[in-house]
């Protein structure tokens, strides 16, 4: 430590000289003859800028970035020669640079000698001092004039004309507006109406027959007590949970994968998902929610239990999209860190930050060093991601060159999917995970050899990715092959720093260092940072309560939306300048103070709204009120809202009968453990493809291998020991050959016949088309699916699921023509179709009380007249059909109508 | 006459309404349904030279200094030392002149090479990075690192469609892990590229005759009229929800949904399916068999797409990035899409649809002059190119150049987001006034940049 400062001020000393003073002649000649040279002609092309190339993050083509050095640390370090990895590489200690030779003993000799005399170098780029062009003034102003920065204060609630109509002080700032402009609330809405608009916002389940029944008496007798009853009763159902759940996954951009190029599983992301639905259901004060979000793993804690889920709760800032593809360690740091700081300013905050990273904001006073006092929060902060080291260290297949690992949890929880390991698996495991590693480093020998290099290279690639594979799975069992349990998330970095501003955001243009701390225009106490702590305790407590302006406005703004279908705040991530002013400033402030002053809790909010008289109106379109208030900014109805993907594909099964509300625990990417996700499945293909093959004559694999043009790679039976090398044709597998030829295909000789092989490429096509990630069997709820990024399942996908790499507070609500085909077509909506109608034919009665009874299920209410007719005629038309068939496409009808697909 | 949709329907007789609509959409009732269908054809800011594009996408990015980007000086130094390191190493494959303006082409194209004269060579691309996954999200959408709508989308959110049966955006066989490169983003869904096809291993399956490649398009157990009849009845529910509502813009777009759906049906494998084209024409894009086939059928879709009125079509053939084995196989993906690409060409000049229709070949970047290994090159982001034809630029012409060995652009640099605004600028749209309001601010394709290549329109 002591030599590693002393080494530090020695650098900071001789850069500061360097910067400052130009070179002697004699300097400048030693390294413009004996340097530079070396380093253009051996190093550049793989470390400089000119080259677009960078390994391991380093490049050598400039004092600055040849000073701080790549991955592993500075190449120079002027004056030191133990600390300088360039001079370790040269030399071969424990890096091997240049990789296939070693410089003469002179060249060493000369870098030596550069290094000891401080490594003088003509190749300085100034660091830059970045000038802000937002003020001081322009901060304070903002501060004290815009409104999202005002601190909240409980208003006055407004006196109205009509007080009987009102139920809460909300229906009171809603109707002195509605007033003002002279324009009535529409009259409530019919019992049935209300509760189905009750069951799906607060569980996102329809409501059975038997509960409309007895929400109609309840309302006829007292509408208010039977709206409180039953928001009572529906928020402390678990259901509650899987609905809000869902809500907040959506702005924390869930998904259980890396996403881009080399879209790796999150195994463990599912306890991340579940530990959000168990903070709604528990109502878990929100600001509490917060802090342990950004900072759980920091907390104090009373035991081990909450630990665990405080560390599960930090998966928050784990689970963005990451580009593990990225060669350079430092951008793929920067990008993740801006990842944090984006994600977790806009979902918390409602202010876009991240806009800072290459400039100052263009309209919110945040300056670009703002970004960076952030950046150094999030930047002395680790992020888990991955899959943890085996006793082999990190291996990753060719793709991955960026891996992590994962925190231990205090308490064992096995998933479902962990499975225990015996001695004699481990071993066969550990065994041949070294035989791979000896064939590989062969194939690296053979890489470089002409005429070797392809199938060197094929190899490669193969034998690191099943390598990879084994060695994940050994990584998460003990010693004794028990599992052990694993969470995404954060920890402290060992090596904590401020920051240092990036020109242009560019990670080689470094600018001066900037002290850790919160955006100035969010706080007028910057906080004070222990030297050893990254500070993000400091920002969750900051974020998590009410010393900021925004975070209870932006949350309540979001419960609104979802109850009211619209926003107060239409903008719901963005309360900067460039966002929607508050319709109801009033009331979003009543709203935020009330929410604090409750203990932070969601569920007191929701039943505030929901028992309020403007929850209950009706949607009914009216032309005058339309005309003088389109967009329903005083909402003088309920905004009429189309289902959500959850909520539709939820109803049918419910509808079905089908829906199962058990919790599964994990999911199927835990199940599939860490893997690289292709072509919507979680099994590899060519394995598939592989048993399937294995299973047809030789001539018919054959013809096929050569089709999809796989004769080397995956098509390839077992290479077992045994066989010899040069076969070409493959094990010959005579059992098969006789078990062909015993189905009478011996007269076609070894010719396979054209049925045959289209009947085996059919079956192939059938593998490769098929898409188990759209988990079309699961009858489970929809919050539980696996949520692959890119590879979403189709029932959600084509109904606007929530974009898993973006922080979405507001759904699109599109109508498309694939949501047509598949209500039309889709063979999990036939089967909710044909199991409807199953449950409808076990019901007594005539085919019309089946058909009312359908409605009621489906719509909450009987057909009208008109319907009924329509009805009659449909099912009529079908003439002999079968009556379950009849009953299936009416069911399936219903389904894809719009009055099921909407809540009005 | 103003007759507001509502009315409209609630005047016609069930079952119809919306075939009736449809036809009066065309005269009276246009600007009230230009409203309501986002995807109704819109005028361009100015008049388009293009009226569609056929994008041939080539990921892995394809060595210009082996196929368009000849370089006399990379032979004559080849084995000396490049300016970043590394061994030059001079283009394995052969360079003549071709048509009249002499274009100079690589043998590896020598069927697009037939149509030089028609041929916009871009020599002098730029893009922000030198990885895969960056550059080929920033040429999709101009940004390598946001998910930001792609250009497709957004020529889609500028013009609509011209054919009320198809999506108005279709991307064929897509590799997997791409939908950024088709997708909406922040855009309304209904500007998103259709899926059409599966791209990899599975396309090498994918057979002309059938549209399952097209999800849920057919019902397994219903035959047409069944599903006409169940679908009528459907659409009676929903305009008897729409009489009671009265007005439901929600409501509207189901209905709409539907009958594009039902449109689709009949449409889409109908257009998939091949074997009405004449032998002739199979083996003009060699989808007959051999090597072209795949990408041969491929590019007959994308021209039968473009046909049928679809505004924007993108091809994919991959495999490009040889760090190794180059000469091998940039020549075996060469043969695998020089045909079907001259096939395309040519067949869009024989139907007189290469005047209007832009065609778009090029990679995510290029390759290194230096060699990587003793026959492979590394990626290169500084320097390459990409060409377009038809769709009103000039044919025969060589814009912008690299320095001596391929390195990077030094005669008028073109970079992605340049790119992108001439592409628009062709199609009638102004880059900069092609905006969409998103989270409080107006984005663009171009973002803050963009110039218009103007010297390469005719």
């Amino acid at each position: 430590m002591n030599r590693f400062l002393t080494s530090l001020a020695i650098f900071l000393a001789v850069s500061a000289t360097v910067s400052a003073d130009p070179l002697t002649a004699e300097q400048s000649k030693f390294f413009e003859t004996k340097i530079r040279p070396v380093l253009i002609k051996e190093c550049y092309g793989c470390h400089s800028s000119k080259a677009g190339n960078a390994r391991g993050g380093l490049q050598l083509d400039n004092q600055r970035s040849t000073h701080v050095g790549g991955d592993s640390g500075a190449a120079i370090v002027p004056g030191d020669l133990e600390q300088s990895l360039l001079f370790n590489a040269i030399t071969h200690e424990d890096f091997v640079m240049p990789p296939k030779r070693k410089l003469s003993d002179s060249v060493i000799d000369d870098f030596r000698k550069w290094i000891l005399m401080g490594a003088p170098d003509p190749r300085v780029t100034e660091i830059a001092e970045i000038q802000s062009t937002i003020t001081d003034d322009d901060i304070a102003k903002s501060k004290s004039t815009f409104w999202a920065y005002q601190n909240p204060v409980l208003p006055t609630v407004p006196g109205v004309n009509s007080a009987d109509w009102t139920r809460t002080p909300i229906d009171h700032f809603l109707l002195s507006e509605l007033e003002k402009a002279e324009v009535s609330p529409n009259q409530d809405a019919q019992s049935y109406k209300v509760l189905r608009r009750l069951c799906f916002d607060l569980v996102g389940l329809p409501p059975s027959p038997e509960q409309i029944d007895y929400f109609q008496t309840k309302w006829s007798a007292d509408p208010d007590a039977a709206i409180a009853l039953v928001v009572d009763r529906l928020l402390d159902k678990p259901q509650f949970g899987e609905r809000w759940g869902r809500h907040w996954l959506d702005v924390a951009r869930y998904a259980e994968s890396t996403g881009r190029e080399v879209n790796l599983t999150y195994p463990h992301a599912w306890r991340y998902r579940d530990y959000v639905i168990d903070s709604f259901n528990e109502d878990k004060p929100f600001d509490r929610f917060v802090q342990e979000q950004i900072a759980g793993d920091l907390l104090p804690v009373n035991d081990d239990e909450q630990w665990t889920q405080n560390l599960i709760a930090t998966g928050f800032l784990a689970i963005g999209t990451k580009n593990v593809n990225e060669n350079n360690g430092r951008q793929f740091a920067a990008d993740n860190v801006d990842e944090q700081i984006d994600t977790t300013t806009r979902v918390f905050l409602g202010t876009s930050v991240a806009c800072a990273r290459c400039h100052d904001h263009k309209f919110d006073a945040i300056p670009q060093t703002d970004y960076y006092a952030l950046a150094g929060i999030f930047g002395s902060t680790r992020t888990y991601f991955g899959n943890p080291p085996s006793e082999f260290g990190s291996l990753s297949d060719a793709q991955t060159k960026r891996s992590s690992s994962l925190i231990l949890l205090p308490i064992d929880d096995p998933s479902p999917f962990d499975k225990k390991l015996s001695k004699a698996e481990m071993d066969d495991m550990r065994e041949q995970i070294s035989e791979m590693g000896r064939q590989i480093g062969e194939a690296r020998r053979n890489r470089n050899n002409p005429g070797k290099s392809g199938s060197a290279l094929t190899s490669l690639v193969r034998l690191s990715s099943q390598r990879a594979k084994l060695s994940s799975q050994l990584a998460v069992v003990d010693d004794d092959g028990n599992p052990r349990s694993y969470c995404m998330g954060v920890q402290d970095s060992d090596s904590v720093a401020d920051a240092r501003v990036l020109v242009r955001g560019e990670i080689d243009e470094l600018g001066q260092v900037i002290r850790r701390g919160f955006p100035q225009v969010l706080t007028n106490d910057q906080p004070s940072i222990p030297a050893r702590k990254s500070g993000r305790l400091e920002l969750a407590r900051w974020i998590g309560s009410d010393q900021n302006t925004l975070t209870a406005r932006v949350m309540v703004n979001r419960v609104w939306q979802h109850l009211m279908g619209q926003g107060i705040v239409t903008s719901t991530e963005n309360f900067g300048v460039t966002g929607q002013s508050p319709s109801h400033p009033e009331l979003l402030d009543y709203l935020a103070v009330r929410f604090v002053d409750s203990g932070w809790s969601v569920k007191t909010l929701i039943r505030e709204i929901a028992t309020s008289r403007a929850y209950r109106i009706s949607s009914d379109f009216d032309e005058s009120k339309f005309n003088f208030d389109p967009d329903n900014a005083l909402l003088w109805r309920a905004n009429p809202r189309r289902l959500d993907a959850e909520a539709l594909r939820d109803a049918m099964l419910a509808v079905s009968g089908e829906l199962v509300t058990d919790r599964p625990r994990g999911s199927a990417v835990a199940k599939a453990g860490y893997m690289r996700v292709r072509d919507g499945r979680l099994s590899d293909p060519r394995e598939q493809i592989r048993q399937v093959t294995e299973k047809m004559r030789p001539e018919i694999r054959d013809v096929l291998r050569q089709r999809i043009g796989q004769g080397r790679g995956g098509m390839r039976p077992d290479t077992e020991s045994g066989r010899r090398p040069g076969s070409s044709t493959g094990r010959q597998r005579p059992s098969f050959r006789e078990r062909m030829g015993r189905s009478g295909r011996s007269g076609f000789g070894n010719r396979p016949s054209l049925a045959e092989a289209t009947a085996a490429r059919n079956s192939i096509t059938k593998l490769i088309n098929q898409r188990e990630l759209d988990a079309e069997d699961a009858t489970y709820r929809s919050v539980y699916l696996p949520i692959v990024r890119d590879e979403v399942p189709r029932s959600l996908d084509v109904f606007d699921f929530a974009e898993s790499t973006m922080v979405v507070g507001t759904r699109e609500s599109s109508n498309t023509p694939n949501q047509a085909l598949y209500m039309m077509n889709n063979a999990f909506v036939i089967q909710q179709s044909d199991a409807f109608a199953n449950r409808l034919a076990r019901t007594n009665g005539s085919l019309n009380d089946k058909i009312e009874q359908a409605f009621v299920l489906t719509y909450g209410r009987p057909p009208t007249r008109g319907e009924r007719s329509a009805t009659a005629r449909f099912v009529g038309s079908m003439g002999r059909s079968s009556e379950s068939k009849k009953l299936a496409l009416l069911c399936q009808s219903l389904f894809a109508s719009a009055e099921f697909r909407y809540l009005d | 006459m103003n007759y507001s949709r509502r009315q409209i329907l609630q005047n016609v007789s069930a079952g119809f309404g919306y075939m009736a609509f449809s036809g009066i959409s065309g005269l009276a009732g246009a600007q009230e349904s230009a409203s309501t269908n986002p995807l109704t054809p819109k005028a361009a800011h100015f008049p388009a030279k293009a009226k569609r594009v056929i994008f041939c996408c080539m990921q892995g990015g394809p060595s210009h200094v082996d196929t368009f980007d000849y370089k006399p000086q990379l032979t004559k130094d080849h084995g000396k030392s490049g300016k970043y390191g590394g061994k030059l190493l001079k283009s394995p494959f052969r360079f003549d002149p071709h048509g009249e303006s002499g274009l100079q082409i690589s043998d590896i194209f020598s069927n697009v090479a037939k149509h030089a004269d028609d041929l916009c060579l871009i020599r002098s691309m730029q893009c922000d990075q030198p990885v895969h996954p960056g550059a080929m999200t920033q040429m999709h959408t101009g940004t390598t690192q946001f998910v930001r709508p792609s250009l497709g989308a957004w020529t889609l959110y500028g013009l609509g469609t011209e054919n009320d049966s198809l999506p108005g955006f279709v991307s064929l066989s897509p590799p997997s892990g791409s939908a950024r490169n088709y997708g909406n983003a922040f855009l309304p869904a209904i500007y998103g590229g259709t899926k059409v096809g599966r791209g990899g291993r599975a396309a090498r399956f994918a057979q002309g005759g059938s549209g399952e490649s097209v999800p849920d398009i057919k019902n397994p157990r219903l035959s047409d009229q069944q599903q006409r009849s169940q679908l009528n009845f459907i659409q009676q529910l929903n305009r008897e929800k729409l009489r009671r509502d009265q007005t439901n813009p929600g409501v509207e777009g189901v209905i709409e949904s539907y009958e594009l759906a039902f449109r689709m049906q009949d449409a889409m494998p109908e257009l998939m399916d091949t074997s009405n084209e004449s032998a002739a024409t199979l083996a003009m894009y060699g989808a007959d068999g051999g090597p072209t086939e795949n990408f041969g059928k491929q590019c007959l879709l994308a021209r039968r797409f473009i046909e049928a009125g679809v505004r924007f079509v993108e091809v994919t053939h991959g495999n490009w990035d040889q760090h190794v084995r180059l000469t091998d196989d940039h020549r075996a993906r060469a043969e695998a899409c020089d045909l079907p690409i001259a096939g395309l060409l040519q067949d869009l000049k024989q139907r007189d649809l290469l005047k209007d229709t832009l065609v778009i070949w090029g990679g995510e970047f290029g390759r290194t002059p230096a060699a990587q290994g003793a026959d492979g090159r590394n990626h290169n982001n500084k320097g390459y190119t990409t060409w377009m034809a038809g769709g009103g630029v000039k044919g025969g012409l060589s814009y912008g150049a690299t320095d001596e060995h391929g390195y990077e652009a030094v005669e008028n640099p073109c970079h992605i987001h340049d790119w992108h605004a001439t592409i628009l600028h062709l199609m009638g749209l102004d880059h900069e006034q092609l905006t969409y309001r998103y989270a409080g601010r107006d984005f663009r394709l171009t973002d803050v940049h963009g110039d218009v290549m103007t010297d390469i329109i005719a």
